[in-house]
C-alpha cells in the first residue's frame, strides 16, 4: 500500500529555511510604521509539491512563482522526478527594502514515485507560476476491470 | 512522511505549508491565504511584489481606499477534482492581503501587471512640487 503512494522528500540541506525565518522575524520588528499589519510566520519547503493520483496517471503540482520557465529544470530518473531551478529578485540601486518576504535561491527537489517513469510520455505544464506534471502510470500500476465469465 | 497520513490529518498538512491561512469562512467558501510579499521604495515610487501561484491577470483585484492597499486574487490553476491528493504540502485557496499606507501616493497613476505567478504593483509618489522662480519687482 505505501508504496503504491508516493514520496515527496524535503532536502534537509535546503538552505534557506532557517536562514530566511530568522531574517523575517527581524524585519518584522524592524519593520517602518508607514507599512503596518499583522506579522506572522510558518516554515517551509521550496517549491512546496503536492501530488495526485489521476486513475491513469500520477499529478504532480509545485508553486514557482516567479520561477521563469527558462530557469525551471525537470529531468527523470528511474523513479524519481527531480525539480531544479532558481529564483532571483533583482532590485533598482537606490531602492530601500520596506519588506523582503519573498524567497531567493537556488532549489532541488526529488519526487520518488512507485514506479520507474518514462520519461518521453511525462507531460509538463507551466502557468501562472505552477508547474502541473502529468506522469503516466505503467499498466500494471493502473486500475483494470476484470471481467467475469458465465460458468 | 507517508502521504496517507497527510490526507487523514489536512490541519497538519497546512503547517507543512508556508502558506498562512487568513480566513477559512468568509463571503466565499475555501481558504484564503497571506501571499509572500516585498516593499521597496524608490525615489519616485513603490513597489509591491506579491507571490500569487496559480493567478492570472483576470484572476486579481487590486484597490487602494482611504490609504489601504487591498489585493485579492482566487487562482485559475487548480487540481481537477477527480484527482485523488496522495500528498498535500500546500492548500490551494484564495490570496488576500491588506497594507494601510501612511505615504501618499498618486491614485491615478498606479499600475499592475502578473509573470509568472507574481504581482507587481506601482505606486507613484505624488510630483514634488516644482521650483518656481518669484520675481523680485522693485517697489
Amino acid at each position: 500500500m505505501a508504496s503504491f503512494l508516493g514520496r515527496v522528500e524535503p532536502r534537509p540541506e535546503d538552505p534557506w529555511t532557517t536562514f530566511e525565518r530568522l531574517q523575517r522575524e527581524m524585519q518584522s520588528l524592524l519593520a517602518p510604521a508607514g507599512w503596518r499589519e499583522l506579522p506572522l510566520d510558518a516554515s517551509r519547503v521550496f517549491p512546496p509539491t503536492n501530488l495526485y493520483d489521476a486513475s491513469e496517471s500520477l499529478v504532480l503540482m509545485a508553486e514557482l512563482p516567479g520561477v521563469r520557465e527558462s530557469d525551471l529544470d525537470i529531468s527523470v530518473q528511474g523513479n524519481q522526478v527531480v525539480l531544479r531551478g532558481q529564483r532571483s529578485i533583482q532590485y533598482p540601486e537606490g531602492a530601500s527594502a520596506h519588506r523582503r518576504e519573498r524567497q531567493v535561491g537556488a532549489f532541488h527537489r526529488t519526487v520518488e514515485l512507485p514506479f520507474v517513469v518514462d520519461a518521453d510520455k511525462v507531460d509538463a505544464v507551466y502557468r501562472h507560476g505552477v508547474l502541473i506534471l502529468h506522469v503516466p502510470k505503467p499498466r500494471e500500476h493502473q486500475r483494470r476491470q476484470v471481467q467475469v465469465r458465465a460458468s | 512522511m507517508m502521504s496517507n497520513e497527510l490526507q487523514q490529518s489536512p490541519d497538519r498538512a497546512m503547517e507543512v505549508r508556508g502558506k498562512e491561512a487568513v480566513q477559512r469562512e468568509g463571503m466565499r467558501p475555501g481558504w484564503v491565504f497571506r501571499p509572500d510579499v516585498d516593499i521597496v521604495e524608490k525615489p519616485e515610487e513603490y513597489v509591491v511584489t506579491a507571490d500569487l501561484p496559480g493567478v492570472g491577470e483576470e484572476d486579481l483585484q487590486v484597490h487602494l481606499e482611504k490609504g489601504v492597499l487591498t489585493i485579492e486574487a482566487q487562482p485559475s490553476v487548480r487540481p481537477e477534482d477527480r484527482w485523488q491528493p496522495l500528498h498535500l504540502e500546500y492548500r490551494i485557496g484564495g490570496y488576500r492581503r491588506e497594507f494601510a499606507m501612511s505615504e501618499a501616493v498618486d491614485a491615478q497613476g498606479i499600475s499592475a501587471r502578473m509573470r509568472d505567478g507574481v504581482l507587481e504593483i506601482r505606486l507613484p509618489k505624488p510630483k514634488p512640487h516644482q521650483p518656481r522662480r518669484i520675481a523680485v519687482t522693485r517697489g
